[in-house]
């Protein structure tokens, strides 16, 4: 099967043989969930350059399970690079709920997060918080690609911890967006 | 008799119009440009770019931030070559403030616009092969593109966006292993730019498929104001460090690669043909640069120029890029208003995707290679 | 040709347009001229075409009312805000210059470039802030069309004869005109 047993967490041990595997419902559904986080390709502003920087030869986010994909509808996490201006809140929040459940936001750079250098403007969204729930924030103007892949760990940490609860599915924990990843 | 159809083959296949949205997070666009494309069978007979999706205000901003605060918000624009945008509005302050720069200081500016427009090209080679439908160019071009982000990084700390240039001078002198790294990386890059023209440049498909499409004469380039490697594309030898040299540029030879015909492989060829351009004068300036003074003593902290106006423009990566600064003598620019080539080279797109196939609007819009920063500013 | 000769050629075709008194810095190949009204635009221009300015660079407008107003944005755009305490202050609040000749008047800019030549001329052009109206360019230039769309969007200038007149970079629901010096944001929805 080609899975790295010590990775799995709450595993069982395999049976004689190897042959079988016991683990809870939940567990090997974060793990699938965590393995496969496929973003949006959409960029925004600056911050979009260095996301095709951590995309391209140097970075390798193929090997995090990052694979870019055009629509909204086989995405899983929608990485918000660069400033979010007015006119294109409302495709945002198009986009957002064209993606399928469980969805997560990863808001980068200064701009997403809180509008950045353009903290008075008439014209930009002071934190895409406002418009859409946010599950991991990245500081930097931009941040470095080194910072994007470490916010995609974060965001697979919050993927483990998610519970088969009372509604359809492993829900995510937090519904609407705040400031921090749920505490342990 | 049982009634048959009288209508030809052709006449039962007639479509009618359909509206075709592209964008604003279509991945092909380069950033939050739509266009709405009205198409009939394969033909666009109507399209209307809608620009804005990032217009961030920075011309009303600029008015309440100081000079030094106004070269941040320059770097945004067209942010993947964010030097060319820090050295147009310095040299518009300057020439309000009549500030001299030292020469090493010039020198310096060169070899990081030059740099800048390596890195810049290299990121449209990378995209405008994706857009024509090939992958790999875009790994080779994230790789080189890399060491020059590295350079700068080791010289300011930043990738993306420098403030590096600033009013006077520089931030500060390179570091001191920078001269010898640079000088590594260009013997590096030269012979990659011959793997890049056996890779794309004169590959057979990629030649059909760009040669033919996305055409304009010269008298329409200038008329729309085209600028940048769009305009000498289409034949017109107008660069700014040629028209009105600034920093060191008078002190070296290059050439300014023209196109012949303003296909999309001329204005793709211009660019491969500008980063050669581009090693040989950070070569030159290196060998020209002497030890000395990196900023004009004096920059005042909050500077406050007498009144007056002023126009600066230089040759950014995406064409010509120009600021007309007013100053009424306070400690903000009265006005600032930025001819940012992208936005006026893109104004051309609704008269020249009428009449193409659908197939080729990817391609004809990667050629004009905007930013979206700088459009919409 | 120089800046001077320019000057001289168009003493001669129009007498009543005048070396404008604030000279646009930048290069000994600027011209910069004063037109008196808009009715002047339009043959100014064809001349100035026929002689060679094939190339417009920009159309922009600058209000020339005064200090602009802070409330005009959406906080208080005092940078000081963000300092640690006891730090000098890095900029004071926009006021106005004394003895600065503040006008109630929008000022338009032209910029049209001689190719060949090396030579930039600059036109401008007093319009009134209310309901001020001028030719437009576009049949003469088409790069005029996005640049004075543009204008109108941000400075609420008409231009006469315009094709498509209009928004081109704020969205629908922001009222107003934003560079205008007493712009006063409403706030909106994602405010």
């Amino acid at each position: 099967m080609g899975i790295v047993l010590e990775k799995l967490p709450g595993v069982a041990k395999g049976l004689p043989g190897g042959e079988m595997l016991l683990t809870t419902a939940e567990t090997i559904i974060d793990w699938g969930r965590k393995s496969s986080v496929w973003p949006m390709t959409f960029g925004l502003a600056c911050c979009a350059i260095e996301m095709m920087a951590s995309y391209a030869s140097r970075f390798d986010f193929d090997r995090m399970g990052v694979i870019p994909r055009p629509s909204p509808r086989q995405a899983d996490v929608m990485i918000i690079a660069g400033t979010v201006v007015k006119k294109m809140a409302d495709p945002i929040i198009k986009i957002y709920h064209q993606m399928p459940e469980p969805r997560f936001v990863i808001s980068m750079g200064s701009c997403a997060n809180c509008g950045g250098p353009y903290w008075d403007s008439y014209s930009v969204v002071k934190g895409v918080d406002k418009i859409i729930p946010v599950d991991v924030y990245i500081a930097g103007c931009p941040p470095r690609p080194e910072s994007l892949q470490f916010a995609v760990l974060k965001l697979q940490e919050k993927m483990m911890k998610m519970k088969l609860s009372a509604t359809h599915g492993a829900a995510p924990q937090q519904e609407k967006g705040s400031r921090e990843i749920a505490a342990e | 008799m049982t009634e048959t159809t009288t209508a030809s083959p052709v006449e039962y296949l007639k479509t009618d119009e359909l509206f075709v949205n592209l964008g604003p997070q279509h991945p092909s666009t380069h950033g939050v440009l739509r266009v709405g494309l009205t198409i009939k069978g394969e033909v666009i007979t109507k399209a209307v770019p809608d620009v804005g999706y990032l217009h961030r205000g920075t011309e009303k901003l600029a008015e309440v931030r100081g000079y030094h605060h106004c070269v941040v918000l320059t770097d945004r624009w067209d942010y993947v070559s964010a030097m060319p945008n820090n050295l147009v509005f310095c040299l518009a302050a300057e020439k309000i403030m009549n500030l001299q720069v030292p020469e090493r200081a010039q020198y310096l500016r060169t070899i990081m616009c030059e740099m800048n427009r390596i890195a810049s090209h290299l990121l449209f080679f990378g995209t405008y092969g994706i857009d024509i439908g090939a992958f790999t160019p875009f790994l080779y071009a994230f790789r080189e593109r890399e060491m020059v982000l590295d350079l700068f990084e080791m010289l300011c700390g930043a990738r993306l966006t420098y403030n590096y240039i600033r009013l006077g001078g520089v931030m500060m002198d390179t570091p001191p292993e920078w001269i010898d790294k640079t000088k590594e990386f260009l013997d590096y890059f030269k012979p990659r730019l011959d793997e890049y023209d056996t890779l794309l440049t004169y590959n057979p498909i990629f030649m059909d498929r760009t040669q033919t499409v996305g055409l304009i004469p010269k008298d329409t380039a200038i008329a729309w104001g085209l600028s940048g490697p769009n305009l000498r594309g289409s034949g017109v030898n107008y660069d700014a460090r040629v028209f009105e040299p600034y920093a060191a540029y008078d002190k070296v030879k290059f050439d300014v690669p023209v196109g012949k015909t303003g296909s999309c492989w001329d204005r793709y060829f211009c660019r491969v043909a500008e980063m050669r351009q581009s090693v040989s004068i950070v070569e030159q300036c290196l060998k020209l640069m002497q030890p000395g003074d990196f900023a004009a003593k004096g920059v005042a902290k909050v500077p406050k120029p007498p009144p007056g106006e002023s126009y600066a423009h230089v040759e950014g990566s995406r064409g010509n890029l120009g600021i007309y600064l007013v100053s009424d003598g306070g400690q903000s620019p009265f006005r600032l208003h930025v001819r940012a080539p992208s936005f006026i080279n893109l104004a051309i797109l609704q008269d020249m995707l009428v009449g193409q196939k659908m197939a080729d609007v990817i391609a004809i819009l990667g050629s004009i290679d905007i930013v979206l920063g700088e459009v919409d500013r | 040709m120089t800046a001077e000769e320019l000057y001289a050629k168009f003493a001669a075709q129009f007498p009543k347009v005048q070396k404008a008194s604030v000279e646009v810095k930048g290069s000994p190949a600027y011209a910069t001229l004063r037109l008196n009204s808009p009715a002047e635009l339009e043959p100014v221009i064809e001349w100035l075409k026929g002689l060679g300015f094939t190339y417009l660079d920009i159309v922009t407008a600058t209000d020339y009312k005064g200090p602009i107003d802070v409330k005009g944005f959406v906080m208080d755009p005092n940078p000081n805000a963000f300092l640690p305490e006891g730090a000098t202050p890095q900029i004071e609040a926009p006021t106005a210059t004394p003895n600065y000749p503040y006008r109630e008047a929008f000022e338009l800019e032209y910029c049209l470039t001689y190719l060949e030549e090396k030579i930039k001329v600059f036109l401008k052009l007093d319009v009134p802030r209310d309901g001020g109206k001028v030719p437009s360019l576009v049949k003469h230039f088409p790069a005029a069309d996005w640049q004075e769309r543009e204008t109108l969007d941000l400075y609420g200038i008409g231009f006469e004869g315009h094709p498509n007149p209009t928004k081109i970079l704020t969205p629908d629901f922001i009222k107003g005109y934003p560079l205008r010096k007493d712009y006063v944001h409403t706030p909106d929805q994602f405010d």
